[in-house]
């Protein structure tokens, strides 16, 4: 008997703890949406009405006809889709010369990749930016894209490299021996058991994408990614807090990420926890 | 395979060519024109036409006040969310860790910070922290009545409520990668210890800490790299402000290079901050080193 009620004191104790941090995780999120919908008159009460009296979307709109939201979901989208194809494309056949061949030159240009991780955005940022518009790469889809992609090499590189060094490598040299190419045994054989790995390292890249605020921020001005688009929202003075259209920006990143999250938490927490313990 | 390995090694070149070309574009070169910069006039307002004035720059960079405080938020930033990071860090991981029905649920929604953008996280918490409308304010003054206070109008709250943003947005993240190093222990160890009679708060100190410690060092290592390097939810939430009292090194980068238009200091703090990276992934590896012997 008092084994049990201990034991489901443990459990509430556990269910406690976890609302907890579920709400401290949540209110700040409930927040911004609940400001979202709430009219204008009433978004700026003091006490915060926690259960809003009144719906609308005026901010939305105001979003969609005045800012021009949909060019910019539109560019961040080209740029996300691009860039994970040619980052996956590169990605695995990088990782596969990594793991599957051996000699000093190949290790000293891992240990390049690995390095240049290290080195801070913003200890390049300047010298890049004047390199790129003198390739007339700055503000376009090419540049941009180039820059998303060098930023997802390194840690895509390592989840692959990591993941292939577990797969045997009879199966490819079985492969050979029926007489299949370089090429096709690396599309036929290996791409397919590489699948787990890419799928998870797609879901990340794809979060990482989306957040990226610095590449945007300095490398395009007419090209308008959702990131910058919430960080320039028209206001009335320096000081002022468009709050109404920043909510409702907020909830149009955040509503999707938060379902993507939702349908993909085990290969994001397979993911992360992959590249940790490497790291 | 290892037979006609050698005839054919332009194979795996050509595969890492794209990658190798990318990185070193987009990377290696600016680090090396970033350097040289440092040594040249590059105030552009000024006129300066990029000649070379030896350390100029460095030892203008030693006399600058707004270095200095720079340098002393980053540091405190860094140092005080570390702090936190760890101790709160660890103690989520052991929650995401514990057997119960609720899990999948929690696991979920620790998610969600790390996934937002951090410019919509600054972004919110900068009216989040308001005095009047925010609801930092509103809730604590449901629990003490009358409650009212400016968090970003002075130094040290809007410090202090950037670092509380900083932790909500990435503790999460940090517990995860520990939780990696939880879930290795085996049940058995747990067991044997139960037998022994040993209490939770003992099985944590001697089982637990001990585990887990070498990835908490090694994360922690990457985390502060993160934080000296980053400037975007100062950016994003503070501006700097107030009285440049949060602005972090990498952001007076960022006001030297594109506001001021001075590119040779700009490049001198950054190749400093760059040697302080060295450093600490120097640290890295032989903490790793060091680990595994």
């Amino acid at each position: 008997m008092n084994q049990k009620l201990k034991k489901k004191l443990l459990a509430i104790c556990q269910w406690l703890l976890a609302i907890i941090g579920a709400l401290i995780i949540l209110i700040p999120v409930y927040w911004i949406f609940i400001s979202s919908i709430k009219p204008n008159t009433e978004l700026l009460t003091s006490p915060i009405d926690w259960i809003p009296k009144h719906f609308t979307l005026q901010s939305y709109k105001t979003l969609i006809h005045t800012v021009g939201i949909l060019p910019q979901i539109g560019s961040t989208l080209i740029v996300t889709t691009l860039t994970l194809v040619i980052t996956t494309v590169f990605c695995v056949l990088a990782a596969y010369a990594f793991e599957r061949y051996s000699s000093k030159g190949l290790s000293l240009a891992y240990g390049m990749i690995v390095f240049s991780a290290m080195i801070p955005g913003i200890v390049t940022a300047r010298p890049l930016y004047d390199y790129l518009k003198s390739l007339k790469l700055v503000d376009t889809y090419p540049g941009l894209i180039l820059l998303y992609t060098s930023a997802l090499i390194p840690f895509t590189i390592l989840i692959l490299r990591n993941y292939l060094s577990g797969i045997p490598i009879d199966i490819e040299e079985a492969a050979e021996i029926d007489g299949a190419g370089h090429l096709q045994k690396i599309m036929f054989v290996t791409m397919p058991l590489l699948k787990p790995a890419v799928s998870t390292v797609c879901i990340i890249n794809f979060i990482s994408c989306l957040n990226e605020f610095f590449i945007p921020l300095f490398f395009s001005q007419k090209i308008k990614v959702l990131t910058i688009g919430i960080s320039t929202l028209p206001r009335a003075n320096s000081y002022d807090v468009p709050w109404d259209l920043l909510s409702a920006m907020g909830c149009i990143i955040l509503i999707p990420i938060i379902i993507f999250v939702m349908i993909f938490e085990e290969n994001i927490m397979e993911g992360i926890m992959a590249g940790g313990v490497k790291a | 395979m290892k037979e006609g390995t050698k005839k054919r090694m332009w194979i795996p070149w050509l595969m890492i060519l794209p990658v190798i070309v990318i990185r070193c574009l987009t990377t290696l070169y600016p680090v090396v024109m970033t350097f040289i910069n440092s040594f040249r006039d590059l105030n552009i307002i000024n006129g300066g036409t990029g000649t070379f004035i030896g350390l100029k720059n460095y030892a203008r960079l030693l006399q600058d006040d707004k270095i200095a405080s720079s340098m002393q938020f980053t540091i405190i930033f860094t140092v005080v969310s570390m702090i936190f990071h760890i101790i709160l860090g660890v103690a989520l991981a052991m929650m995401l860790n514990m057997k119960f029905k609720g899990k999948k649920f929690l696991r979920t929604i620790v998610l969600i910070p790390w996934a937002m953008p951090t410019i919509v996280a600054g972004r919110a918490a900068r009216w989040g922290f308001n005095g009047t409308y925010g609801f930092v304010n509103d809730l604590i003054s449901r629990f003490v009545a009358g409650f009212h206070f400016d968090w970003l109008v002075q130094v040290d709250t809007a410090r202090i409520a950037v670092i509380i943003v900083d932790l909500w947005k990435d503790v999460p993240f940090f517990a995860i990668l520990v939780l990696a190093s939880l879930q290795y222990i085996s049940d058995d160890i747990y067991e044997a210890a139960k037998i022994d009679g040993a209490g939770a708060l003992r099985t944590f100190w001697s089982i637990t800490i001990p585990n887990i410690a070498k990835t908490v060092m090694l994360i922690s290592i990457f985390f502060t790299m993160w934080r000296i390097t980053n400037f975007e939810l100062v950016y994003a939430m503070t501006s700097g402000g107030p009285y440049d009292g949060t602005s972090v090194l990498s952001y007076r980068i960022l006001i030297e290079a594109f506001n001021n238009l001075n590119l040779g200091y700009a490049s001198a703090i950054a190749i400093v901050l760059f040697l302080l990276m060295l450093l600490l992934s120097g640290l890295n590896l032989f903490a790793v080193k060091k680990i595994s012997d």
